[in-house]
């Protein structure tokens, strides 16, 4: 542990001269690192986001849709502290409900979906396109309390899941608001912006729910919509006892999938996605997968409706921030045979580590220039810098000449 | 990755990290310093207990308690009371053992000296279920959301707090308290809802939804949730069927107490009638019978074991004890009027503040029952029994007069109870004095100089009954209007009426809620009779009970109610217009610049040139197909 700790101070560089360099470096390498810096990231966190837009009491279901999901993905592992919950309207306790602080998705009343452990983040008069779009950015007022708040990163895999009453190209919300397919798109572009997601699964349960995805653009993004252009999405049944429709058609085969799953079950998204039959449905299931990289059928549903992660085993403590820049100390540190067969086992890690380290130092050195900038020496910095494009400026016309 | 698992643990760590990322820091075991710790804690232990012993009255409490009471229209009121208490904060630091630190969190970034949250559904019935007991003065709390907070904090200071403290309450208990955040939701009452130096504020949301999402979180502040104790009975489906619920936090902080958090939950409910209930002749039906398991669908099995004391508490109310006294039987837990189903451990008499005998309480220590040996008290009737509670000295209410969509008023009535005359005598000149405090949102601007008051339907004037008024007037979108007002009615009095006008406002379009066509919502205003006092007295209770519950009853508060919320109708306009307004211009500026561009780009004499040539060409084609023609004819023929 201590011999591998290295000041953090000495890694620093003398600043005039270096800055120059790292001017040149941070210059032609920076657009390669922003590129590659995005993907890095490992997926270490699950968020999920859903949304019941719509108000009045013959809207039950939903309510019940969103509520089922939010089972689903509590029973998959999504603690609730990382889930936000809206829900536009109250249901469970509302007047006209004759069975007083439940929610239903079925009419056999099997299962009481506003059980004792429902936590709802925004309700009511809250759930807005606003208050929605802000979640979603994370620019909330500094006031509002870390319950509220879409806390992810850059390893977050985030779902979001949508139902309401829908058109082309929007979603209403509580009936008085649209949510437009450029504000989800443009939402989403902030967020990958931002680096508040690895990857995004957004998952529309309305009419007309795949022309909501038709202005995504960003990377990482995977949309499922219930139904296409042009096509309604139906409730499934009625519950004769509530008096409405309880779950929608594209929920209720969704919800029909997990019930069969567990947390440790590894179906793939392809699964869920080949379960949807446009028949049942009474619509056809779009997917839109373009932006997604990984191909489906490697990739579990755990990955966004639960919180699996791949967990790597070690058998000592963990050492804090300073172990991962301990490449040059020498491997070999006790003299036992068993170090010198770890180091052909460890020649193909160790590689794709250097490698990582030669994308990384860009952002070493854009780091020092950025502090360099900050401090006090701003002046000579931009001299230094603006002499350096001087001389590449001498030296690219002399070599042309 | 088997191979990485041998091997020096520097290396792996090495590996195993990269650039520090790794959220897997929690999964390695702490191997090393085991032996080092636990002699530390060893040290740590011996020097708590040392110092545990030298304050002992310092400490963390926990108290739980539920009291249940039959009511006169054939309905059961449960009241829970859970108090947490906490010793000034210097003497534990930041820790905790049984208080909630998100409370002992908020009560210090927030300065608050008393605060008071409220989720009630349904409304306190108080011409049923009494107006005169501690009960409906202090856990009778108008329908949605009422929320009032004292600030130890300079009073430039307590708006930008109190904004601050709406949000994060509203994190807490999953509510939309945030939006009492806005000027024009809370206001600064002087001395109509409590005597302050203005550092109290006040809000009430009077629609906000009540659900199980508000009753967990408040649940969890509880050292037992509802996994244990009295808290366990609260099974959700039972509990929100109820006619009325009333969730309430209080907390009360200083520097000489500490934080004494109370948590109580007041619920009336409707027993599940058994059948094969007889009716009687005389007295009409007899009340249901009721046990913990008709109510709560859950029996009592021991108690939260951090607790330091857990009671239930039946209570029977004045009108029972008269009517047994009247029979000549004593008040034993089986007498000829009814049972209870387990005999209690104690039993209580009360006084309420004119020495009469008020209540009997009879007190059951929930830690005798255990899991095999659960409680399940109630209440067998043997007999009809018709009683009444005590109402307040006037029975308040609250409506709307006028019509339309511009214009109305609001009316405050009182109705005596005819009180003062079986608590005093009936002198003929005495008075009695209400207060009333109201807050209306800024869009029903009501003029203050058109109050009206008349009583026994001959109109007053307004300093004959109007001791002391204080009014801060709306302002649009900016603040709400609020009126104290000291009455002073004669004793005599039989019915009161209080008219304001108002003028209903407009809002702009974006401020609308969704379901506007609803109306909007003018919080419940409050009444209170400063000269009657609720308080109870136990003298036969010794004050080593300790019971929170109880003392609570005994505080010297003053008998208050609150009116119904109004619900007021206004002009909504067609939010389809935008729409009709931009397709209309739409169309009118197209036709105008369709025009105008046409008369402009339009060249007529071009056109009539190309209109020839193409007539032209159409001659020629004509020509050669003629000319084709005839040849073909004529090779034919």
């Amino acid at each position: 542990m201590a011999f591998g700790r290295r000041s953090p101070g000495s890694s620093r560089h003398p600043p005039a001269l270096t800055i120059v360099t790292a001017l040149l470096f941070a210059f032609l390498s920076s657009a390669a690192a922003a590129a590659s810096s995005s993907t890095d990231a490992m997926h270490n966190n699950n968020w999920a986001v859903l949304v019941c837009t719509s108000r009045f009491w013959f809207n039950y279901r939903h309510m019940a849709n969103t509520l089922s999901l939010y089972r689903t993905v509590k029973r998959l592992g999504i603690p609730d502290e990382r889930i936000i919950l809206m829900l536009a309207d109250d249901m469970a306790c509302n007047p006209r409900n004759s069975y007083p602080a439940q929610v239903f998705n079925n009419e056999n009343h099997q299962l009481n979906l506003y059980g004792d452990n429902v936590e709802v983040d925004y309700r009511g008069y809250e759930v807005t396109v606003e208050n929605f779009l802000r979640v979603l950015t994370g620019r909330h007022e500094s006031a509002v309390p870390r319950s509220k708040r879409l806390l992810s990163d850059e390893g977050s895999h985030i779902l979001l899941y949508m139902t309401g009453h829908g058109g082309d190209e929007f979603l209403k919300f509580q009936d008085s608001e649209e949510l437009q397919s450029h504000d989800l798109a443009d939402a989403v572009k902030q967020m990958k912006e931002k680096h508040r997601f690895k990857e995004l699964l957004i998952m529309v349960d309305t009419c007309q729910a795949a022309t909501l995805f038709s202005q995504l653009q960003s990377p990482g993004v995977l949309a499922i919509g219930s139904s296409m252009k042009g096509e309604n999405s139906y409730s499934h049944h009625l519950d004769s006892d509530i008096g409405v429709s309880v779950v929608d058609r594209f929920t209720y085969y969704t919800l029909a999938f997990f019930e069969k799953l567990n947390m440790y079950s590894n179906a793939s998204l392809n699964s869920l996605f080949t379960s949807y039959n446009p028949s049942m449905l009474m619509s056809t299931a779009y997917y839109r997968m373009d932006l997604y990289e990984r191909p489906l059928n490697e990739v579990p549903v755990t990955n966004f409706f639960g919180s699996v992660m791949k967990t790597l085993h070690t058998d000592s403590a963990y050492t804090g921030f300073l172990a991962a820049h301990d490449y040059e100390t020498p491997l070999s540190v006790g003299d036992n045979l068993d170090d010198h067969f770890m180091l052909k086992d460890r020649a193909t890690p160790r590689r794709s580590n250097i490698e990582k380290e030669a994308q990384l130092t860009p952002h070493g050195w854009t780091e020092v220039l950025l502090e360099q900038l900050e401090g006090k020496n701003t002046d000579t910095v931009v001299m230094y810098g603006l002499g350096a494009m001087g001389i590449l400026l001498a030296l690219s016309t002399w070599l042309s000449m | 990755m088997a191979a990485h698992s041998r091997g020096h643990p520097a290396m792996r760590e090495r590996e195993f990290s990269p650039a520090g990322t790794s959220p897997y820091w929690w999964i390695r075991p702490c191997a090393g310093p085991i032996l080092f710790l636990s002699l530390l804690f060893l040290f740590l232990f011996l020097f708590t207990a040392a110092a545990a012993s030298a304050a002992a009255p310092e400490e963390e409490k926990f108290t739980e308690e539920l009291l249940l009471r039959p009511l006169p229209d054939r309905k059961a009121l449960a009241h829970f009371h859970f108090r947490s208490s906490a010793p000034p904060a210097a003497s534990v630091g930041r820790h905790h053992h049984l208080f909630p630190k998100a409370i002992s969190q908020l009560v210090k970034k927030y300065h608050i000296s008393e605060l008071e949250l409220s989720f009630t559904q349904g409304r306190w019935n108080y011409e049923q279920w009494g107006g005169f007991d501690p009960m409906s003065t202090n856990n009778a709390k108008p329908p949605g959301v009422e929320l009032w907070a004292v600030f130890d904090l300079p009073l430039s200071e307590i708006d930008a707090t109190w904004k601050n403290l709406t949000h994060t309450l509203s994190g807490l208990f999953c509510a939309s308290i945030n939006f009492l955040e806005s000027s024009t939701a809370f206001s600064a009452p002087r001395w109509g809802f409590k005597l302050n130096e203005g550092n109290l504020r006040y809000g009430a949301l009077p629609r906000e939804a009540v659900c199980t999402e508000n009753l967990t979180p408040w649940l969890k502040l509880l050292p037992c949730r509802d996994k244990a104790g009295i808290a366990s009975l609260l099974y959700r489906p039972s509990i929100y069927k109820g006619y009325y619920h009333s969730q309430k936090l209080k907390l009360r902080s200083s520097q000489s107490l500490g934080i004494i958090l109370d948590q109580t939950l007041t619920v009336v409910l409707q027993p599940n009638t058994v059948s094969g209930e007889q009716l009687h002749s005389n007295h009409g039906q007899l009340q249901p019978n009721w046990s913990m398991r008709h109510l709560f669908n859950r029996k009592l099995s021991g108690k939260c074991l951090v607790s330091k004391s857990s009671r239930v508490f039946i209570e029977v109310d004045k009108g029972i004890v008269d009517n047994v006294n009247k029979s000549g039987s004593d008040l034993s837990w089986s007498n000829e009027f009814f049972v209870l189903s387990n005999s209690p451990d104690k039993l209580i008499k009360g006084q309420n503040h004119v020495e009469i005998q008020s209540s009997f309480l009879y007190v059951y220590d929930a830690s005798n029952y255990t899991e095999e040996k659960p409680l399940d008290v109630g209440i067998t009737w043997k007999l009809p029994l018709v009683w009444t509670c005590t109402p307040s000295p006037f029975h308040a209410s609250r409506f709307l007069m006028g019509s339309g969509n511009e214009r109305g008023s609001i009316a405050l009535s009182f109705m005596s109870t005819n009180l003062h005359k079986q608590i005093s005598g009936s002198p003929t000149d005495c008075s009695i004095k209400a207060v009333i405090f109201q807050v209306v949102p800024w869009y029903v601007k009501v003029y203050y100089h058109s109050l009206e008051i008349f009583i026994d339907g001959s109109r007053k004037t307004v300093s004959e009954v109007v001791d002391k008024i204080h009014v801060i007037p709306s302002e649009d979108k900016l603040l709400p209007g609020t009126l104290e007002m000291l009455l002073r009615f004669p004793c005599s009095m039989q019915s009161g009426t209080l008219t304001l006008d108002f003028d209903k406002g407009f809002l702009h379009i974006d401020e609308y809620p969704p379901d506007a066509n609803q109306g909007f919502d003018i919080p419940s205003a409050l009444v209170s009779f400063p000269e009657f006092s609720s308080a109870r007295s136990y003298p036969e209770i010794d004050p080593v009970l300790g019971s929170p519950l109880l003392e609570n009853f005994q505080e010297d508060s003053v008998v208050k109610s609150y009116t119904e919320v109004l619900l007021v109708p206004l002009t909504t306009p067609d939010f389809s217009m935008p729409y009709n307004v931009i397709t209309f211009t739409c169309t009118v500026l197209a036709l105008y610049f369709g025009s105008l561009l046409n008369a402009l780009r339009r060249r007529i004499g071009e056109e009539e040139r190309e209109l020839k040539k193409t007539v032209v060409i159409l001659k020629k084609w004509q020509l050669l197909a003629s000319i084709l023609y005839r040849k073909f004819v004529d090779e034919l023929f």
